[in-house]
């Protein structure tokens, strides 16, 4: 049953998106709540079928497109892309499910079940070619998804978030092909296979190039200070379903991207430029919180919130170390939760008000209290307040980190102080004080379509706050093997010192915990 | 009696979603009732567990599930019971059952009456989770929860611009602290592996005094945020914007404790670290004397006593500090009653005042609030350190330490404050309630007294106030079967500390009373420079606003306007439109017209040409200039 489970899950969707040009207008919502529901199943399915035990890759599907450059289409999934699939399915269904009144609206379902393939085709996909079709076709979506339903300055959002990350795109294909020619040297075949280059142990100078040609894909993806000034006109023109995908799943996929292929491809090179990164994820999380603290307009504050966590993120991913890379990737779900329900419930008060700006707000908590506790709950959960689902990613984050460096990490962490305050002042100017405005006297707290949407996120950010094992796990257990692939790959001295061997280190600790119970034996 | 550690636990939550479920209706009484009524099983079971180790009973450890683990890292939930933890049970579930019932009478009128039990028993479960916990992680969730139900709390009355302030000033200042403490648990964890309280202080011995030095410093950076020790104390004061009934449990009792609770449960590693300990009773001492100046001229009756809650828990670290463990604690619990008692008082007054809060509006109350004033008066002797009050024998074993470890400038310092402590409490009690005439009457008040069951509901706490302290062989008994001893070397001239320390306080008490037994001073006296530097709370809050709330501000909008718009976007957007105009301006060479497409072949084969020979001839320029134009010579 699970032979063809991927191909299913990512062609499932476009499939449905076809057959909906003929479905009638009335009946599109029903329908592509239903394809989106039955998507989603599939992604719990996948999870079922899952062995959270088995590190590697499974529900493998491979055949050949191009054989004489060893192109192929080679699909699987590990504990690291496993949830963010699920979390791309879910997030579809309830964009769709929460979809308010809009223009066109056949267009636009249609759009996002095809948005939806390619979300889940990056995450599937085992090889760079395919993995950059996908990459690049979800563009497309998304631009149209700005362009035709955005704000007054639509167009110039939409190009500039198109031409940017399609740039730094085609310097990752460079990249890519490199990687490919370098392999056929060393084996005298042509492979874009990641799985099989994961074996290829480069010599370091290589490393640093491609390191930076990925590098530069990547972190316009994430978006990674100072690539990231498209990020805040996508968000601010793009409408409300538009921002959520894009924040929730979309740029995931650059930090997923760096633990896929920067990581295990370039180890001793990502040692080399750990530090550089790690100061440009300090600037992130620190500059783009301030920035995030002048915002007048509340959708740009949670637009820049996103670009300081993704700071958190990548960190984690740098610490090279199991404790900071399953933070990080548990991070990528946690803030894919917490900035998906930040946007949605920014566009809950922009449909009612059709504006953004804080200043029209004030003392909303009084006419809409549900709105404000969800609101609250959601402001916490991204303040990253412990038992909500973003603290776990950012304590295990910056838990990692610390083992590379104190004084970063010190100046990292002010992520949690800077967090606050832009998060509560802005929680301020919206919810508390009173009602100044005539026009929000009247104000309806939020209806049971909104709640839809809202609830499970809340949910999922609580429990997955409270009991993140289900998930920590098999993440755990699939980092666990990257980081023992990038320790045995390690050339550089400084590299194999970084990057701790997990296998050692599980004996080292263990021997430390019987010592302390002799200890305890003593003292009885 | 996993049982009862459940129940101890749980109870709290479960009231707090209960009432959370009528949170947004209007005033039911039931969410007041059940919550109380929870709470009270849970102060029951406490007991019970309290009861059950002081009979010698094995402190009880459980685990309840797994929470987080990956890599090496493996945090539970798991809950442990010792003579600590269960002595800290005690004052916690004692004062919230008592606070909770007397917030059914203090939220009577309140609109959010309900939300208001839904967040203060939230509170309770958080400070349960804080105290009973296993380990560092454990604490921490309970450490941010009694954030995050204090900043709730605080800005309880949300359309208050002061009250909000005042909420994310507290949240905000102790984000800064915990930032310390989340430093102190990676050191923790990367060095010794684990976040076991048992593991790590099997550990710590073994390891390099400079990294224990650094986790203690982290983690009592930590403790400043929340027991608003200074630099970090100015939220305190403001905090006082909440419901009194949160001030008594929060702000006095519970929350603010929890800093002298993590330097007392990580005392294997401060024994480690004495040097690390004389800086925590240094800081202790000059805060205990530092907020009392500032209690010593204010006109709020609840930030005065803040800031005494803030010079105690200065004398709380001076005994955690210099390692008697249990001194702390023992203070910690009896001040816990009798400064719930005094906020409790103080919330009457309010009522009755229809919440004004400046003394120098009120005098003469006692004839209207006679209850209210014997419970006030009785806290404030108590906590003036008179016997036989539990205020003599906690503060005076305070002094006692720091006299026998030969810090006789802390001791000076304290048994300064001490006569301090004692003036400004009786100048409360004066102002509020006696003091000769009766200027509320001038500000058209009508003040009453509270309703009788929340005199009731105070009782207990008044009848701990008096007796808490007679118990104090049996607790050294009890919690050093945990904490280390400390010993005195103090007997020969222990009567004398004693008769001193005491005239202190008598001393404080006679100059208040003397003072404003006639009313008012002299108006000019506010004129004074000291005065004026007192009361402005030496003008530190007035220096952060300047000096870093708006300074952050305006950065934060330098960044976004000048540096995020007008540098990083502009460069994207300048390098798009270079290639852009590049593109505009070229396109008029392939303008099709036919003598102008020549006229470009010209150019660029001359171009090319000129190239190849610059390449071919490029160390010889000379040369190929006197061959194209020989006439002009060498």
């Amino acid at each position: 049953m699970f032979d063809h489970m991927l191909s299913i899950l990512i062609f499932f969707p476009a499939l449905a998106g076809m057959l909906g040009f003929i479905v009638s207008k009335e009946s599109i919502r029903a329908y592509g709540i239903t394809v989106s529901a039955i998507e989603f199943v599939l992604s719990l399915v996948l999870w079922y079928g899952y062995d959270p035990s088995v590190a590697g890759m499974q529900f493998m599907e491979q055949f050949a497109l191009v054989p004489a450059f060893g192109i192929n289409y080679l699909l699987g999934v590990d504990g690291i892309s496993l949830f963010i699939i699920i979390l791309a399915s879910f997030f579809t269904l309830i964009g769709i499910a929460s979809l308010t009144e809009t223009r066109r609206v056949k267009d636009m379902i249609i759009t996002l079940l095809f948005l939806q393939m390619t979300m889940v085709g990056v995450f599937a996909a085992l090889d760079a070619i395919l993995f950059y079709v996908f990459w690049e076709l979800s563009l497309v979506p998304m631009l149209y998804i700005i362009g035709a339903w955005g704000g007054p300055l639509r167009i110039y959002a939409s190009i500039k978030f198109f031409l940017y990350t399609f740039t730094g795109s085609l310097i990752m294909l460079v990249g890519m092909l490199f990687m490919a020619y370098f392999y056929f040297q060393a084996t005298g075949q042509w492979s874009f296979s990641i799985l099989e280059w994961y074996r290829l142990v480069l010599p370091e100078n290589l490393q640093l190039w491609l390191f930076v040609a990925f590098f530069i894909g990547f972190a316009i993806k994430v978006p990674m200070f100072p690539f990231h000034t498209w990020l805040p006109y996508a968000h601010g023109q793009a409408p409300t379903i538009g921002s959520v995908i894009l924040a929730a799943i979309l740029l995931k996929m650059g930090t997923y991207a760096f633990v896929r292929f920067s990581l295990p491809l370039f180890p001793d090179a990502s040692v080399f430029f750990m530090v550089p990164v790690a100061v440009l994820a300090i600037i992130m999380i620190i500059y783009t919180a301030m920035v995030a603290y002048a915002q007048e307009d509340i959708k740009q504050v949670v637009a820049y919130s996103s670009i300081s966590h993704m700071g958190v993120i990548i960190l984690g991913t740098f610490a090279m170390n199991v404790e900071g890379i399953s933070g990080s990737v548990f991070l990528m779900i946690g803030h894919g939760v917490v900035s998906g329900a930040l946007f949605l419930l920014v566009g809950v008060i922009y449909d009612r008000r059709h504006t953004k700006l804080m200043s029209e707000f004030g003392g909303l908590a009084q006419v809409m209290p549900r709105y404000a506790t969800i609101f609250g709950i959601m402001v916490m959960a991204s303040v990253g307040l412990p038992l909500t689902i973003n603290f776990v990613g950012e304590f295990l984050s910056l838990l990692g980190f610390y083992s590379q460096s104190h004084m970063m990490t010190l100046l990292a962490g002010t992520a949690i102080i800077v967090g606050a305050i832009y998060m509560l002042s802005a929680y301020k100017k919206a919810f508390f004080g009173d009602v100044t405005k005539e026009e929000n006297k009247t104000l309806k707290d939020v209806n049971k379509k909104e709640l839809v949407a809202l609830i499970p996120l809340v949910i999922l950010a609580v429990w997955l706050g409270v009991y993140p094992k289900p998930v920590l796990t098999p993440i755990n257990n699939s980092v666990e093997s990257i980081v023992q692939l990038m320790h045995e790959k390690a050339i550089t001295p400084e590299a194999k010192a970084a990057i701790p061997n997990p296998a050692e280190t599980k004996i080292a600790m263990a021997s430390v915990t019987e010592v302390e119970v002799d200890v305890e034996r003593e003292a009885e | 009696m996993e049982m009862y550690l459940y129940i101890a636990l749980f109870a709290p939550f479960v009231g707090s979603l209960f009432a959370a479920l009528f949170g947004a209706s209007p005033k039911t009484l039931w969410s007041g009732v059940v919550t109380s009524a929870l709470l009270f099983a849970s102060f029951v079971s406490s007991v019970t567990l309290f009861v059950y180790l002081l009979q010698g009973g094995e402190p009880i450890h459980t685990e309840l599930m797994t929470w987080m683990a990956t890599g090496n890292l493996y945090i539970p939930f798991g809950f442990v019971v010792d003579q600590v933890s269960a002595t800290m049970m005690f004052v916690v579930t004692t004062v919230s059952t008592v606070v909770h019932v007397y917030a059914i009478g203090y939220m009577d009128h309140d609109k959010a009456f309900n939300r208001f039990f839904a967040w203060l028993s939230a509170f309770v479960f958080s400070m349960m989770i804080l105290v009973m916990s296993d380990n560092f992680a454990g604490m921490f969730i309970g450490w941010e929860g009694v954030g995050l139900c204090s900043w709730a709390l605080i800005g309880f009355w949300y359309h208050k611009e002061s009250a909000t302030w005042a909420a994310n000033e507290a949240f905000i200042m102790n984000r800064i602290a915990d930032l310390g403490m989340l430093i102190g648990i990676f050191l923790l964890y990367w060095h010794t592996g684990s976040l076991q309280y048992d593991v790590v202080f099997a550990a710590v011995p073994n390891l390099d005094t400079s990294i224990v030095t650094l986790m203690g410093i982290f983690l009592f950076v930590g403790a400043m945020g929340k027991s608003a020790q200074f630099p970090l104390h100015t939220w305190l004061a403001d905090a006082m914007e909440g419901p009194t009934p949160v001030s008594a449990l929060i702000h006095a009792a519970t929350m603010v404790t929890a800093g002298v609770y993590l330097v007392v449960r990580a005392n294997p590693l401060y024994s480690l670290i004495p040097e690390v300990g004389y800086f925590i009773a240094g800081l202790g001492a000059f805060v205990a004397m530092f907020a009392a100046t500032m209690a010593l001229v204010n006109r709020d009756i609840k930030r005065i006593i803040a800031y005494s809650t803030l010079s105690q828990l200065g004398y709380m670290f001076v005994a955690a500090g210099l390692g008697a463990y249990w001194v702390a604690l023992f203070h910690l619990m009896a001040h816990a009653f009798f400064k719930a008692l005094l906020f409790l008082g103080a919330g009457n007054v309010m009522h009755a005042m229809s919440d004004e809060l400046d003394p120098f509006k009120m005098g003469g109350l006692y004839k209207v609030m006679k209850w209210t004033a014997i419970l006030m008066i009785l806290a404030s002797v108590a906590l003036a350190g008179i016997w036989p009050l539990a205020g003599f024998f906690s503060k005076d074993k305070i002094l006692e330490v720091a006299f026998s470890s030969e810090h006789y400038i802390i001791w000076a310092v304290l048994w300064i404050t001490a006569g301090l402590t004692a003036f400004y409490s009786f100048r409360l009690i004066m102002l509020t309630f006696f003091s000769g005439e009766e200027r509320y009457k001038e500000h058209g008040f009508h003040p009453h007294e509270a309703y009788k069951f929340m005199l009731w509901a105070m009782a207990p706490l008044a009848v701990l106030a008096v007796i808490a302290g007679w118990f104090e062989q049996q607790f050294v008994h009890f919690v050093t079967e945990l904490l280390p001893t400390f010993e005195f070397h103090t007997h020969h001239v222990e009567m004398m500390l004693i008769a001193v320390t005491s005239l202190m306080a008598i001393g404080g008490i006679v100059v208040a009373v003397l003072l404003y037994r006639n009313g008012l001073l002299n108006p000019k006296l506010q004129q004074t420079a000291v005065y004026k530097l007192l009361f402005n709370q030496y003008y530190i809050p007035k220096f952060y606003d300047e000096f870093f709330s708006k300074p952050y501000a305006e950065l934060s909008k330098i960044f976004w306007k000048q540096v995020d718009l007008k540098v990083v976007d502009a460069t994207v957007d300048f390098i798009a439109t270079t290639i852009y105009k590049t593109g505009e301006g070229t396109h008029t060479m392939q303008n099709g017209n036919l003598s102008s497409m020549l006229r470009w072949m010209v150019i660029g084969t001359v171009g090319l040409l000129v190239l190849a020979v610059l390449y071919v001839k490029r160390y010889d320029i000379l040369a190929l200039m006197q061959m194209v134009f020989p006439g002009l010579g060498a």
